[in-house]
């Protein structure tokens, strides 16, 4: 279980985080849905350990993350970009988590073949990042963060620089994969259909502040989050399709 | 055909003093109007390969200078350039980088004169070496900051989120990504060393005779076959550098 105590971080005098609390069970999706600036980065970077919080806790298991460098905390960051190392081929690149983890060379191979199975890369394997499509390699960067097995994985819009029809295999690939390895994520979107889609728990992000759901109907009932304004347009429009003469 | 006579004239201008150079460094005994020398002879370059010569000393020390400044202003320029990158306010630190060529490295060599002449290095090897290192230093700086890109630093993050320390991250992922620029820089501050003559003459008093040094003496004693050879071997190492540049770094760009 991942648990957050009132995270604070500002800047100066303009606050980022203000009392941010959440509970996530193991193998659970949080969608966090939130307007671009609302601090959904900054929560991220906090809990991967790239950025120093003025106050809070933030605990794995009852055990205390605080102190524990990024390095060590197993809570991979996903950037909106795939960030791949283009002098390594995808086989490396998703080697990467486990070379790092010394881990023995027939256990890399096997893991790594697996993984491009699941992400359908298998002819790609000696290739470079930059001779892979925009949805090809952000399907490397999503195998390179879960093929170790991280304890929590923090998604920052991954999927936002990609075309309607890759996001759309993204998320499919996305819900298979963390369904199959039990991950536990924390999902950043400003698309509502998106956070519909992937997760599990839903929360919404503004201002620095974090309103985490009881339910998935509950957040479509809230109207700060937009879902019901875009469901009514959606209907409407559907409507307005059907009656045309 | 015109691209063919361009690169003639091209590579005649870039071997001609060359030839120049070795036809004046192998001869003796040159007088008006002729236009060969009277004599040829390979006793200059005896010289400067058996026994130890002013020229074969010099050229030791210039190429230690080089090699030094080099590996030194490449390394620290690396590092804090980064810090730079990183920097809240990256830009006054960057004007500051720019400050000793804005001066003229003759005028820098005067304001840092009393430092080195406090310090008892004015005149010996160490204070050459830190008073080019103080010209090719902010070069290496300001040469690396197109290297410390936002996406540069964000996948250095990437890498410690996967789990890696940041020896490994430095191993695996940035030195391999940055080593062209490595070699560029590292060639570049090479020849900043290899070149200097103006903060070399006065930190160095006249009593540190690198190459540069030497041929500017040779000119002045009218000894023009001593300053040849002393030239050509000014000439070499750049040359061997751009060729090596242009082999291995540029491969593949």
């Amino acid at each position: 279980m991942l648990t957050i105590q009132n995270l604070h971080k500002a800047y100066q005098t303009h606050t980022v985080l203000d009392q941010v609390s959440l509970e996530l069970p193991q193998g659970q999706v949080l969608a966090v849905l939130g307007r671009s600036g609302c601090g959904k980065t900054t929560l991220l970077k906090a809990l991967a350990g790239l950025l120093t919080l003025d106050a809070g806790s933030i605990n794995w298991a009852g055990e205390s993350m605080d102190a524990v460098p990024s390095r060590e905390r197993e809570m991979v960051y996903l950037f909106q970009e795939p960030l791949l190392f283009p002098h390594l081929s995808v086989f490396e690149n998703l080697a990467y988590g486990l070379r790092v983890r010394k881990e023995a060379e027939a256990q890399v191979q096997q893991k790594v073949v697996q993984m491009l199975q699941e992400l359908e890369l298998q002819e790609h394997a000696q290739k470079k990042p930059s001779h892979l499509s925009g949805g090809q390699r952000q399907r490397v960067a999503f195998g390179r963060a879960i093929i170790f097995l991280p304890r929590v994985l923090l998604l920052d819009e991954p999927f936002a620089s990609l075309d309607a029809q890759s996001r759309a295999s993204m998320q499919r690939l996305f819900l298979r994969l963390a369904r199959k390895y039990n991950i536990t994520a924390l999902f950043v979107t400003h698309e509502v259909k998106e956070a519909l889609l992937v997760g599990d728990r839903f929360a919404y992000m503004a201002a620095g502040k974090l309103q985490v759901y009881t339910s998935k109907d509950a957040f479509i009932a809230d109207p700060q989050t937009g879902v019901r304004d875009e469901l009514a347009f959606w209907s409407a429009l559907e409507q307005q399709t059907t009656y045309q003469p | 055909m015109l691209r063919r006579i361009l690169t003639a004239i091209l590579i005649t201008a870039i071997l001609l003093p060359f030839l120049f150079f070795g036809v004046l460094s192998v001869g003796q005994a040159w007088f008006y109007p002729s236009i060969l020398p009277q004599r040829f002879t390979l006793s200059n370059w005896q010289e400067l390969l058996v026994g130890q010569s002013e020229l074969q000393l010099s050229l030791l020390l210039s190429l230690l200078l080089g090699m030094g400044v080099a590996i030194l202003a490449t390394l620290a320029g690396f590092v804090i350039s980064k810090e730079i990158a990183r920097a809240k306010y990256k830009n006054r630190w960057l004007l500051l980088a720019y400050w000793p060529f804005v001066l003229s490295p003759v005028v820098l060599a005067i304001l840092v004169q009393r430092f080195f002449l406090l310090t008892g290095m004015s005149g010996e090897v160490i204070g050459v070496l830190l008073g080019q290192f103080i010209l090719a230093f902010p070069f290496a700086v300001i040469f690396f900051q197109s290297f410390w890109t936002y996406e540069i630093l964000q996948m250095e993050q990437q890498s410690q989120t996967l789990g890696a320390s940041a020896v490994y991250t430095l191993q695996q992922v940035l030195l391999p990504l940055a080593k062209p620029l490595l070699l560029i820089c590292f060639f570049q501050t090479f020849l900043i060393s290899w070149f200097e003559y103006g903060l070399t003459q006065f930190i160095g008093l006249g009593k540190i005779k690198t190459l540069t040094i030497l041929v500017f003496k040779y000119v002045n004693e009218a000894n023009i076959f001593h300053a040849a050879l002393a030239s050509l071997l000014l000439m070499l190492p750049p040359a061997l550098l751009l060729w090596l540049n242009k082999k291995f770094v540029f491969r593949g760009i």
